[in-house]
């Protein structure tokens, strides 16, 4: 491990074929976790007392309890977002999340301490969920054929209309779970991360057409399920 | 191809939350936590006992045992919780029957 120091937005980690965030990644994920830190701001604290720059650097030492400290106060929330993108892939949620950590350990030395230790932690974790989409979504697509006459789903308005909130948020969870992994994870990627059909494709190797296709067939899979209720 | 009702249709449920607020199981937290240790010992040793103690944190009895040992430095920073049965009970249980104070595997056990 180097002392070498860069930033986040343009550090590389060794994530396979991913490549390194641009800086608009790093903004986004600075913006989706409250983790972020702004100029000026206190540096963040763990629950167990150590700042982040003295955890980082313990780490780096080697220091055992430290290390411990740096895994009890992040597997939450790696945890917690790998679970809500990968189940009900339970076999493969634990070997995510410990990559995540191994990825962090060997990538350390870049974190220069700008932005909060526990959304450039994030960040690795979205990119290594990523990873694990663009794998699954390159294997070959399903064969069934779903562009069938099926019938209309309602208006999302009519559905906060009919169901309570955490109704909505329980049917659609077990509806995404119920879907061949593929669909589920093009939906999820596309609808939650919020990823484009384009860049989906770029990440993939796939044309935007057959990105297009797939989410096509996951829409209609979804819709066909909610509405008979699965 | 893309069909407005259901493109709209999924683009309302976006805004359902995924769930997020699980926490990680404690025997989740033992493997990373051994995963760790283990990929640091690749690269050289720990730091050793004395300077973890020297720094504030709290050993469990068996790391005291080796602290005061006579024996050097480069035996103190062994990972020697790679022998002990509370790794291998936490890894593999939530609530592994382990509570002596300074051990990370019962700490994680509590948080």
């Amino acid at each position: 491990m180097g002392s070498s120091i860069v930033s986040p937005a343009n550090c590389f980690f060794s994530w396979g074929e991913n490549q390194p965030p641009t800086t608009k990644q790093i903004e986004e994920e600075k913006g989706n976790f409250l983790g972020a830190r702004v100029p000026g701001e206190p540096e963040a604290v763990g629950p167990t007392g150590l700042e982040d720059s003295a955890l980082v650097a313990a780490v780096l030492r080697k220091d055992r309890k430290a290390t411990a400290q740096f895994v009890d106060r992040y597997a939450d929330s790696v945890y917690c977002y790998v679970r809500a993108r990968l189940a009900p892939r339970y076999d493969q949620i634990e070997d995510l999340v410990q990559e995540v950590f191994l990825s962090t350990w060997e990538n350390l030395t870049h974190y220069r301490g700008e932005g909060s230790l526990q959304a450039w932690v994030m960040g690795i974790a979205r990119h290594k969920v990523e990873d694990y989409y663009r794998q699954r979504l390159r294997a070959p697509e399903p064969l069934d054929e779903a562009d069938q006459d099926l019938p209309l789903p309602a208006s999302a308005q009519e559905i906060h209309r009919f169901l309570e909130e955490d109704e909505l948020r329980k049917k659609t969870w077990r509806v995404l779970a119920d879907l061949p992994e593929q669909y589920r994870l093009a939906l999820i990627w596309r609808y939650w991360e919020k990823a484009s059909a384009r860049d989906m494709a770029f990440k993939t190797g796939k044309t935007e057409k057959a990105i297009e296709r797939l989410l096509a067939r996951a829409r209609a899979e979804f819709r066909e399920r909610w509405n008979h209720g699965q | 191809m893309v069909n407005d009702h259901d493109e709209q249709f999924m683009k309302g449920l976006a805004d359902v939350k995924l769930p997020e607020s699980q926490s990680a199981p404690a025997s989740l937290k033992a493997k990373v936590y051994s995963a760790l240790l283990r990929r640091q010992v690749e690269s050289g040793s720990l730091a050793s006992l004395t300077e973890s103690a020297l720094c504030g944190h709290e050993l469990c009895v068996f790391e005291q045992i080796v602290r005061i040992s006579p024996v050097g430095e480069s035996t103190k920073s062994l990972n020697i919780c790679r022998v002990c049965h509370a790794r291998v009970l936490a890894e593999h249980l939530n609530n592994a029957p382990i509570y002596w104070s300074g051990c990370p595997y019962v700490d994680f056990k509590k948080s």
